[in-house]
């Protein structure tokens, strides 16, 4: 008689026991199931998280050791009369700047995403009139609005987090020449439309204003905010946003007469994946086209690992939860079927007296119990599938609390590199997380169930396994 | 050739307490052996070493000229030996007819009805079989997996006389008729009368006894 029949025999006649087996072992992989279908849950809002928010750092000038920053002294013991006392006046700058081909190099790195650098000049422009802002400012600066200069705008981080949207026309690129991007607002008030010129002048030091040579900028695209001023809020005319205006990089510079730069101090650089940090940072510190006695590098992982702790630490907390479930699993499933087996002596004896192998006898047993399991296992993914959902974001509610308290007094600190506060960051996902016992949950699950099952039988067998037949024969008598 | 021989046996316990010294004896094919032996003797010590439950500590068994140990003592079991106990030690949660199968090389129902077991009896719960039925199930059991040898340990110790006359009956016809070599360890006399060969175990030795 095979193995396989003797066993089904043995589970369709002891009914109570098989029985009480199916109920632990349902309960068991209840537990098991739900703890692996709540990591699972976990691992894929992580991953989400993490392609959704993705990782960033910034490069910027090494201001205190980088050998090429400049520190030239524009007026020297000026004294001013109101307050009776002299100053001098300084201009800092970085000789070693970050060109748009060095940028496309970072950009080429693997895991990098995109890269944003912005040049800024508060620039005036001809019959442009701007929407007012609520905060007062010097006379001279009245006219002007904020320009930002550069290499293209559908990486600007106004625009990938989703603050500006372009509404109409297209983005600036690398390769664009005299080319701006208005918001709709500013292009309806003043009756503009795409193909449209604004212009201004080159900026003349000498009366302190862009009054030099007439510059022509097209416009090539609209924006549009997706952020709205609080009622109140304290905004100048060249900060409002409605008055930006975005260009390429050239132009800017060129605008603003600058002779001393020609690219950027400080770019951010975003990449797909935050726990590739470490790897993409270090690739991008290879690249040889960048003079890295110029620049530093800071991480800015911080908005990636605040909304991720509370995953992190459910993810943890489950991790632990299944070792410690898979490990009593087993330790309970090995004691029932010791005291079990220690009743079936007597059918031991006789299965050995009729030359049966002792390995014969094990595998029955281990097919007993699997032949129990694989329905009780397949019951427990309805089992687990009703509770894993509600006990899944239970853990995390706990999470999210024990990061809150953890993180109640830190505060973010980041450079800057031209960003501002209008920018409106992905706010990290505390809604909870969608936990479903999925087939492969449940694949993975009959195998770690059957390694639970061969384990707890071995160790079952091993006190009769270890007899020789006659002193089983003599436990019989 | 003898289907068993005993040749030089001798068994210790581990304490160094000598059960058996130095027996020698050979059992054939188509005969009843009953084994004698007041309690303690080392009677179901022998039968083990017959059937290869266990190893003497000096000493060799040979199935037809061969030590049992060259192939293993399981092989041995499985291909050489079919053992009947006190307490019929039949798997409760099989039939008659499944408790047949578990090593049957051959048709289990005809075995059963020949010893006397009903149709509907077969597929009865062992449990619910009398003792005699019982044991009549596991000597079908033994003439079912077509091993040579039957080794019997007090077949009859729980059955009443004439049950146990019949399951004699049944033991001596498993030698004579079907050819197999049967041990049995008894202290019935009545069983030992109906034996061919009678051997008694005193102080460790193994001694034939006269059956005429």
């Amino acid at each position: 008689m095979s193995i396989i029949k003797r066993a089904f025999l043995y589970v369709a006649r002891k009914r109570g026991k098989t029985i009480l087996l199916f109920a632990i072992l349902l309960i068991m992989a209840t537990f098991v199931l739900t703890g692996l279908s709540i990591w699972k849950a976990s691992e894929a809002a992580q991953l989400n998280l993490r392609q959704s928010l993705g990782g960033k750092f910034d490069i910027y000038v090494d201001w205190e050791n980088s050998p090429y920053v400049v520190k030239e002294i524009i007026k020297d013991n000026e004294f001013d009369e109101e307050t009776g006392k002299t100053s001098n006046s300084f201009l800092i700058y970085s000789t070693v700047q970050l060109t748009p081909e060095e940028i496309a190099a970072i950009n080429s790195v693997p895991g990098v995403k995109y890269s944003s650098a912005r040049y800024d000049v508060l620039a005036r422009f001809d019959n442009l009139s701007l929407f007012p802002g609520t905060v007062s400012v010097a006379e001279n600066l009245q006219h002007r609005t904020k320009v930002f200069g550069v290499c293209g705008t559908e990486t600007d981080e106004l625009f990938t987090t989703g603050t500006l949207t372009l509404t109409e026309g297209r983005h600036i690129t690398s390769e664009d020449q005299s080319v701006a991007i208005i918001s709709g607002d500013l292009a309806e008030k003043n009756e503009l439309h795409i193909g449209d010129y604004i212009t201004t002048h080159i900026y003349n030091p000498e009366d302190d204003d862009f009054t030099g040579e007439e510059m022509q900028v097209q416009i090539i695209g609209l924006f549009t905010p997706n952020v709205t001023e609080q009622l109140g809020e304290t905004v100048t005319t060249f900060d409002k946003i409605q008055n930006r205006i975005f260009m390429d990089l050239q132009t800017s510079i060129k605008i603003n007469n600058d002779e001393i730069n020609y690219g950027f101090s400080a770019v951010n650089v975003t990449i797909d994946d935050p726990q590739n940090m470490k790897q993409v940072v270090s690739a991008v510190k290879n690249l040889p086209v960048i003079d890295w006695n110029a620049f530093t590098i800071e991480i800015d992982n911080e908005v990636y690992e605040k909304a991720a702790a509370p995953l992190t630490t459910l993810n943890e907390l489950v991790v632990t939860l299944l070792v410690v479930i898979i490990v009593v699993s087993a330790i309970i499933l090995a004691l029932i079927l010791t005291l079990w087996t220690k009743t079936r002596i007597h059918e031991i004896g006789v299965f050995l007296s009729v030359g049966i192998w002792k390995s014969a006898v094990i595998g029955q047993y281990l097919t007993e119990v699997l032949l129990i399991a694989v329905f009780a296992f397949g019951l427990s993914y309805f089992t687990s599938d009703a509770v894993a959902g509600q006990i899944g974001n239970h853990l995390l509610e706990q999470s999210v609390q024990v990061e809150q308290e953890d993180n109640s007094s830190s505060t973010p600190s980041a450079v800057d590199v031209g960003a501002d506060t209008l920018i409106q960051k992905p706010l990290p996902t505390e809604n909870g997380i969608q936990v479903s016992v999925e087939p492969d949950s449940l694949a993975l699950f009959y195998l770690i169930g059957f390694a639970i099952i061969i384990v707890a039988v071995s160790i079952s067998s091993i006190t009769v396994m270890r007899l020789k037949p006659r002193e089983i024969l003599s436990k019989m008598s | 050739m003898p289907t068993l021989k005993l040749q030089n046996i001798s068994y210790s316990y581990e304490k160094g307490k000598s059960i058996l010294s130095n027996i020698n004896a050979e059992l054939e094919a188509g005969k009843l052996y009953a084994i004698l032996g007041p309690s303690g003797s080392g009677k179901t010590t022998l039968l083990s070493l017959l059937g290869g439950l266990d190893a003497p500590t000096k000493g060799e068994v040979l199935f037809d000229g061969e030590n049992i140990a060259a192939k293993g003592l399981e092989y041995h079991r499985r291909n050489h030996i079919s053992l009947i106990f006190q307490s019929y030690n039949l798997i409760d949660y099989m039939t008659p007819i499944e408790n047949v199968r578990l090593t049957a090389k051959q048709d289990a129902v005809p075995i059963l009805e020949r010893l006397g077991l009903k149709k509907d009896e077969i597929s009865r719960n062992v449990l619910k079989l009398s003792g005699g039925q019982q044991q009549r199930v596991a000597i079908a059991r033994a003439l079912a997996s077509d091993n040579p040898i039957i080794l019997a340990d007090e077949p009859t110790g729980n059955l009443d006389e004439d049950t146990a006359m019949e399951i004699t009956a049944v033991l001596k016809e498993s030698a004579h008729t079907f050819g197999k070599c049967v041990v049995v360890v008894t202290h019935s006399g009545e069983v030992a009368k109906q034996a061919d060969v009678v051997l008694e175990i005193k102080r460790g030795h193994l001694k034939e006894r006269n059956t005429q």
